[in-house]
C-alpha cells in the first residue's frame, strides 16, 4: 500500500509540473504536414499531372444510409466511366483521371468533421456529402482551410450564401426554391383558390413557406385561410388536420418532411371528408412509398417538384440519359439495384457539373477551380428535366435552382404547365 | 507509454526516484507530442482526450459505482450546447467553463436525487429518457440552441503570438483540462469516497451497516458523472466546434457505455483507452471498407469482449499471467508480484490499483 500511496504523490506532482512545462511549452515545431501557405500558382493538394481525387463524407451506416450510399454511388459511377474512357481533359490542358476517397460519418457531426480532417490534406475537394449537420460541422474548418465544400446535398442556404460560405456551394434546391415554384403555379392559375398551410417549426417548414409566400405575393386569386405548424418531434398531426379542413380550403400546402406523419395526414383528411389538392415537398412525395399507401388517389391533384428524371418511370424507360446511367451505376458505382433514392441521380449530375469545371479552370488549383465552378450557367446536366438548369453565377442560389412542378397520375409524375 | 516499455520485475522501477523519472518522462512527451505531430494526429488525439473524459465519468457512475447511467451523452451535450450559447453571446471564456461544468451537474444533481431512490434498473430507464428527451428539446429551444441547423463556435484558435498552431493550441488545452480531471477522478476514486462507491457497488445493505448511506454516494456519484460529462462538452466544442441535436442521439450514449467497457471498467487507464476506441475505430473501420463500418465495428466489438472481457486494460495483465503460468510449468514459482484481490476489505476501488501493477 505504501507504494501505491507514493505513487498516487508521484502522479499528482507530475500532472502539476506537466501543466508547467505544457504553459512554457510555446516554441514552434517544424510545420509538419499543414496545409496553406501554398506558393502563389503551386498546385493545391489532391491534384498531379495525371490524377485528381475528391473527397466524400456522407453516412453510409445508420438511418440515413440509403441516400447517404446513393451520395457516392453516382459521383462514382460517373467518374468511373470517364476514367474508363480516358479520363477528363481539364482547362490546363492536362487530361486527369478522378478519384473518390468515401468517408462514413453515419449522421454523427463529429464524424464528420474527423473524416474532414483525414481527408483534407490527400483530396483537392469534397463534395456530394449528405446532411446539414455533418455539412455545417466543418464549414468553419473548411473556411479557414481554405478547401473547397461544394456541391454538397443539403437545402440549407447557409451554404449558397457566397459571403458567408465562400468555400461552399450548395448542389440541390433551397427549400424556399420549391415551395417558390409551386406558388407561382398556383398564382399563375387565374382561378380563386383558399390555401391551408402546415409546415414543420423549423428552418425546413419556415424555408417552404417562405417561398411559397414570396411568388403568391400580389396574386389577388390566391388567400391563405389557415397556417398551422407542427414539432418534428410530433407523432401525430391529426389536431392540426382538424382544424385546417374546416377551414373548406381548396389547396393544402404540406411542408412536412417526415415520411409516416406524411402518410397519416393523406389518410387522416380523407376520414375527415376533406379532399383539397396537395402540395408535397419533393423528399416525402414517392409514389411508392407515401402516396399509394396514404391512398393519394382518392384527391383530385397532388402535386410535387422536381428537376431530375426518374428512371424507374416508363417514361424514360428508353431515354439515352437514364440507359447510360442505369448501366454505369451498376459498372462502376458499385450499386447493382435499381436507384431507390433520388440522391443516386443527383449524384450523377454532380459528377457532371464538377467535369464542367475541371474543364475551365485553367490552373490546377482550389482557387482557380472555384472560380471556374462559379461561372457554369445554363448547363442541362445528364438526367436533368427539361426546363431545369445548373447556374452557379447567381449569388445565395445553390448550383440548382430551378425545378418543374409534378403531377401525381396514378404511378408516377407528370411534368405540368398549369394548376388545374 | 514510458513505463509500458521497462520490465515489470526490474527492482530498479520500485525505487521512487525510478517512478519520478517516468513520470517525468510521461508529462516531457506529453509536452512535446503536440509539437512533433502532424495535424491530423493532433486533432485526433484531441478528440480522444474529448471521449476520454466523457467516459471517465461515465466510469464514475458505472463503473465505480455500479449505477447503470445510459444518459451520458446528454450532459456532454447539455456543456455543449452551453459552451456554444456562452460563445455566441460572447461571454467571459472562463465563465463558460464554469457554467458548462455546474449546469450539468445541477441537472444531473436533480435527475439523480429522483433516480438514485429507484433500484438497479430502473435508474437505468430514467437515464435513458434523457438523450431521449434531449434530441427534441434540442430541436425545439431554437433560440437557445439554433434548432436542428445546431451552432457553430470557434473560440480555441491559438492566441496571436504564441507560435502555435490551432491544432497544437487545442491539444494543449485538452490535455491540461483532461488531465486535470483525470487526475482530480484518480484521487477521488482512491480515496475515501472510492471505497465508500464500491461499497455501494459490492452490497448496499453492508454499506448501510457501515455508515455508508447508498443513496447519498448514488447522488454523489451520478453528479460528478454529469459535471465531467459537462468538462467533456466544453472540450467537444473546443475540439469540433460545432453541436446540433444529433451530438446527443441516443445511439451515442450506448456507443460511450461500450467504450467504457472495451476499455476498461473502473479503471483510469481504462476510460482513456475506452476514449480511444471511440473516436479510433470508426476511422479504422472507414481506412477498411466505407461501407461495412458498422459491421466491422460490431465484429470488433464481440472481438474484444471475447477475448479480454476485462476490457482492453486487462491486456498486459492477461499478457504477464500467461508468461508467469508458461514459466512455472518450467521451472520454480515465481515470486508473487501481483497483490491478490482478495487481501483487506477486498474491494472493487483496489482493483485499478492491481490492474496499474501488471501495467507497470
Amino acid at each position: 500500500m505504501n507504494r501505491h500511496s507514493r505513487s498516487r504523490k508521484a502522479l499528482g506532482i507530475a500532472v502539476a509540473s506537466a501543466l508547467a512545462v505544457t504553459m512554457s511549452g510555446c516554441g514552434r515545431g517544424d510545420d509538419t504536414g499543414r496545409s496553406g501557405d501554398a506558393a502563389e500558382g503551386a498546385p493545391s493538394p489532391g491534384i498531379t499531372d495525371d490524377s485528381i481525387t475528391l473527397g466524400i463524407t456522407t453516412p453510409l451506416s445508420g438511418s440515413t444510409a440509403g441516400p447517404g450510399t446513393c451520395t457516392v454511388a453516382g459521383v462514382t459511377a460517373y467518374f468511373g466511366a470517364k476514367n474508363a474512357a480516358g479520363g477528363v481533359e481539364f482547362g490546363d490542358g492536362k487530361t486527369r483521371t478522378v478519384e473518390i476517397e468515401a468517408l462514413d460519418d453515419t449522421y454523427d457531426p463529429q464524424k464528420a468533421k474527423a473524416n474532414y480532417d483525414q481527408l483534407k490534406d490527400d483530396v483537392f475537394a469534397m463534395t456530394a456529402g449528405l446532411g446539414t449537420p455533418t455539412n455545417r460541422a466543418w464549414r468553419e474548418a473548411a473556411i479557414a482551410d481554405e478547401v473547397p465544400q461544394v456541391l454538397i446535398m443539403t437545402g440549407d442556404p447557409l451554404f449558397s450564401d457566397t459571403e458567408e460560405s465562400p468555400w461552399q456551394l450548395g448542389f440541390v434546391p433551397k427549400y424556399q426554391n420549391e415551395g417558390e415554384a409551386f406558388g407561382e403555379l398556383l398564382a399563375a392559375s387565374g382561378g380563386d383558390h383558399k390555401v391551408a398551410i402546415l409546415s414543420q417549426n423549423d428552418d425546413y417548414g419556415a424555408g417552404y413557406v417562405e417561398g411559397f409566400k414570396s411568388a403568391i405575393e400580389g396574386a389577388d386569386n390566391i388567400e391563405i385561410v389557415d397556417e398551422l405548424t407542427y414539432e418534428a418531434t410530433d407523432t401525430s398531426v391529426d389536431a392540426q388536420l382538424t382544424e385546417l379542413a374546416a377551414s373548406d380550403a381548396d389547396v393544402f400546402f404540406n411542408a412536412m418532411s417526415l415520411v409516416p406523419l406524411m402518410v397519416g395526414s393523406l389518410q387522416k383528411a380523407q376520414q375527415l371528408g376533406w379532399k383539397p389538392s396537395w402540395f408535397l415537398p419533393s423528399n416525402t412525395s414517392s409514389p411508392g412509398a407515401v402516396l399509394e399507401p396514404g391512398g393519394a388517389a382518392a384527391y383530385p391533384g397532388i402535386y410535387s417538384v422536381s428537376f431530375s428524371k426518374a428512371p424507374q418511370s416508363p417514361a424514360f424507360a428508353q431515354d439515352p440519359d437514364v440507359v447510360e446511367y442505369l448501366a454505369a451505376l451498376k459498372q462502376y458505382g458499385n450499386y447493382p439495384d435499381p436507384p431507390a433514392f433520388p440522391h443516386c441521380q443527383w449524384s450523377w449530375m454532380v459528377g457532371a457539373t464538377l467535369e464542367q469545371a475541371f474543364q475551365e479552370m485553367e490552373e490546377p488549383t482550389r482557387d482557380s477551380f472555384m472560380e471556374a465552378l462559379r461561372s457554369i450557367d445554363g448547363f442541362e446536366a445528364p438526367l436533368m428535366l427539361p426546363d431545369t438548369s445548373v447556374n452557379t453565377t447567381e449569388d445565395g442560389q445553390p448550383a440548382v435552382s430551378t425545378v418543374v412542378v409534378q403531377k401525381f397520375n396514378g404511378r408516377g409524375y407528370d411534368t405540368v404547365e398549369a394548376f388545374e | 507509454m514510458a513505463r509500458g516499455m521497462t520490465s515489470p520485475a526490474s527492482p530498479v522501477w520500485q525505487r521512487p526516484w525510478a517512478r519520478w523519472a517516468g513520470w517525468l518522462l510521461l508529462v516531457v512527451v506529453l509536452a512535446v507530442v503536440p509539437l512533433v505531430m502532424t495535424e491530423f494526429a493532433n486533432e485526433t488525439l484531441a478528440r480522444i482526450g474529448v471521449y476520454a473524459v466523457a467516459v471517465l465519468g461515465l466510469n464514475v457512475v458505472m463503473g465505480y459505482a455500479g449505477q447503470v447511467s445510459l444518459g451520458q451523452i446528454f450532459f456532454l451535450g447539455l456543456g455543449a450546447y452551453i459552451t456554444a450559447y456562452g460563445v455566441q453571446e460572447e461571454w467571459n471564456i472562463v465563465l463558460v467553463f464554469v457554467l458548462a461544468c455546474l449546469i450539468p451537474a445541477v441537472v444531473g444533481l436533480l435527475v439523480a436525487l429522483a433516480a438514485a431512490r429507484l433500484g438497479g434498473l430502473a435508474i437505468a430507464m430514467v437515464t435513458i429518457a434523457l438523450p431521449i428527451v434531449g434530441v427534441p428539446l434540442a430541436k425545439r429551444l431554437s433560440d437557445f440552441t439554433g434548432g436542428s441547423q445546431g451552432m457553430s463556435a470557434r473560440f480555441a484558435d491559438a492566441p496571436e503570438g504564441s507560435g502555435l498552431f490551432d491544432d497544437q493550441w487545442v491539444l494543449y488545452v485538452v490535455l491540461i483540462i483532461g488531465g486535470i480531471v483525470f487526475l482530480l477522478t484518480r484521487n477521488l476514486v482512491r480515496g475515501k469516497y472510492g471505497r465508500a462507491f464500491a461499497i455501494v457497488k459490492g452490497n448496499e445493505n453492508v454499506a448501510s451497516s457501515m455508515g455508508i448511506s447508498p443513496y447519498r454516494y448514488k447522488v454523489l456519484a451520478f453528479t460528478i458523472a454529469s459535471l465531467i460529462g459537462g468538462v467533456s462538452g466544453f472540450l467537444y466544442m473546443a475540439v469540433i466546434q460545432y453541436t446540433s441535436p444529433e451530438t446527443m442521439s441516443f445511439g451515442h450514449s450506448i456507443q460511450l457505455v461500450a467504450a467504457m467497457v472495451i476499455g476498461g471498467a473502473a479503471s483510469i487507464v481504462g476510460s482513456l483507452l475506452g476514449g480511444a476506441y471511440y473516436v479510433l475505430v470508426p476511422q479504422l473501420t472507414n481506412l477498411v471498407d466505407p461501407s461495412l463500418t458498422a459491421l466491422l465495428q460490431g465484429a470488433l466489438l464481440l472481438v474484444v469482449l471475447f477475448v479480454l472481457p476485462g476490457g482492453l486494460v486487462s491486456l498486459p495483465r492477461a499478457l504477464t499471467r500467461g508468461r508467469r503460468r508458461s514459466r512455472a510449468g518450467r521451472g520454480p514459482v515465481a515470486p508473487p508480484t501481483t497483490p491478490s484481490t482478495t487481501t483487506g476489505s477486498g474491494t472493487a476501488a483496489e482493483e485499478p490499483e492491481t490492474e496499474r501493477q501488471g501495467h507497470a
